[in-house]
């Protein structure tokens, strides 16, 4: 496994795919089925097994975050195989198969990629149409029940808030940093989207207090840097949040 | 039939945001005979999709909305300053795919479909309200239940689930899959 070449050179003719191409173990099996022309109800173990572990092989070091669900899966083959391979007190009844349990899987999953084809097609279609439901009712400034609010109301809002998100019995610890930077990314890259964003919505969404308190103060900076514009229907409404036009199209 | 049904439908489709039911259409004109208010739609439907106008009614998301025909997307986004529209990950789909076909579905069961830990994913297709949390099983641990959304359809175009590719079709794709590997090597 190791000989194989951590980087391809220009002239090499053979290909070499990277583990990131592939979304989880079960694709990697397909793409190893129909590369070795398996017949999916019958697969050679061993062969597959070898195969999939050379995948594995050439990444340069597991990723344990990423790789864990491939590393099970070659965890399942080798079992499999062994439970092949070992012989039995009593002979395995009509149908029974160590394999099932995987073919069911794969033929489950193959079908599924199949229906990701034709969505992926229909998407395709879908996003070249465009409703009139894209285009966002922007806020005029003059609109006289339209309230811009002031920082008070904002931090009025914000109490309420914390009060509310204090109240939730937290079960979920945590050692995630949040920092105003990418909570203002966030924010803004949100708004690019949806064009505006009910605060009060995306506040709740916050699944800590302390990622909420970020998002308050990201909130904060985006409008004092003039790159937001926060509106209130009215006093103790939900704030909704557009991007200031001026700042979109200097972009 | 009435004169100018038509083209009352018509303004009704223009004035809604979101795609507007047939059911809803006639709730509004109950002072005509249903048929009609069906007939003329189908009527509006053909005018529209054979006139040579940059814009078209199609069926989306159970209901009649207006669309911007597909030929003239490069202008829109140019106008919208939209480079291009995101699309959903592989990752995304594919979950988005096990939940319309296995809903309601918990999460470890998309997971174990999957064989990949779906969480992060289920977050992203929530915060895009294309799934939504239906309740909760009635199994060890008392999981979330999750289904598509009336949103999920608009955004493939689809009238409701049945009309998700079928078997037929996907076992089509699969065996067109099957020919290709039968092709005889060069």
């Amino acid at each position: 496994m190791n000989d194989v070449p951590l980087r391809e050179t220009e002239t090499s003719v053979s290909y070499q795919v990277r583990l990131e191409v592939f979304e989880g173990p079960l694709d990697l099996l397909l793409f190893l089925i129909r590369k070795k022309k398996i017949d999916i109800h019958n697969i050679p173990i061993a062969v597959i097994t070898k195969e999939y572990l050379d995948y594995l092989g050439r990444e340069e070091q597991i990723n344990l975050d990423r790789e864990a669900e491939f590393v099970l899966m070659a965890a399942l083959l080798i079992h499999i195989k062994s439970q092949l391979l070992l012989p039995r007190e009593q002979p395995l009844a009509e149908g029974e198969d160590p394999r099932r349990f995987l073919v069911d899987q794969l033929v489950e999953f193959q079908k599924i990629k199949a229906a990701c084809s034709i969505l992926k097609e229909r998407e395709e279609e879908q996003l070249s149409l465009w409703t009139r439901e894209v285009l966002p009712p922007l806020p005029e400034p003059e609109e006289a029940d339209l309230v811009e609010v002031s920082l008070f109301d904002l931090a009025e809002t914000f109490f309420v808030l914390m009060k509310r998100k204090e109240a939730e019995n937290f079960r979920v610890v945590r050692g995630k940093n949040f920092s105003v930077e990418e909570k203002m990314k966030e924010i803004i890259a949100a708004l690019e989207k949806e064009s505006v964003l009910d605060f009060l919505e995306y506040f709740n969404r916050q699944e800590t207090l302390e990622e909420a308190v970020v998002s308050f103060f990201s909130l904060l900076e985006l409008i004092k840097a003039r790159l937001v514009m926060a509106v209130q229907e009215r006093l103790f409404h939900t704030i909704k949040v557009w991007l200031r036009r001026e700042s979109k199209a200097r972009q | 039939m009435a004169p100018g049904l038509k083209d009352i439908i018509e303004s009704l489709i223009f004035v809604s945001l979101d795609p507007i039911s047939l059911d809803k259409i006639k709730e509004t004109l109950s002072d005509h005979p249903p048929a009609e208010v069906e007939q003329a739609l189908q009527d509006l439907l053909q005018t529209t999709a054979s006139a040579e106008r940059g814009i078209t009614i199609i069926q989306s998301g159970g209901g009649y909305v207006f669309t911007t025909r597909s030929e003239f997307d490069p202008w829109v986004r140019r106008f919208l300053k939209i480079d291009r529209k995101s699309k959903l990950s592989s990752a995304s789909l594919e979950t988005l795919s096990i939940v319309a076909y296995h809903q309601p579905i918990t999460l470890s069961e998309i997971s174990a479909l999957r064989n990949v830990d779906s969480s992060y994913t289920i977050k992203t297709l929530l915060e895009k309200k294309l799934i939504k949390i239906t309740g909760r099983k009635k199994s060890p641990g008392n999981p979330l239940i999750y289904r598509t959304t009336e949103r999920f359809l608009a955004y493939f175009g689809l009238n409701s689930l049945d009309e998700l590719p079928t078997e037929e079709e996907i076992a089509r794709i699969l065996g067109e899959d099957r020919t290709v590997e039968q092709a005889p090597k060069p």
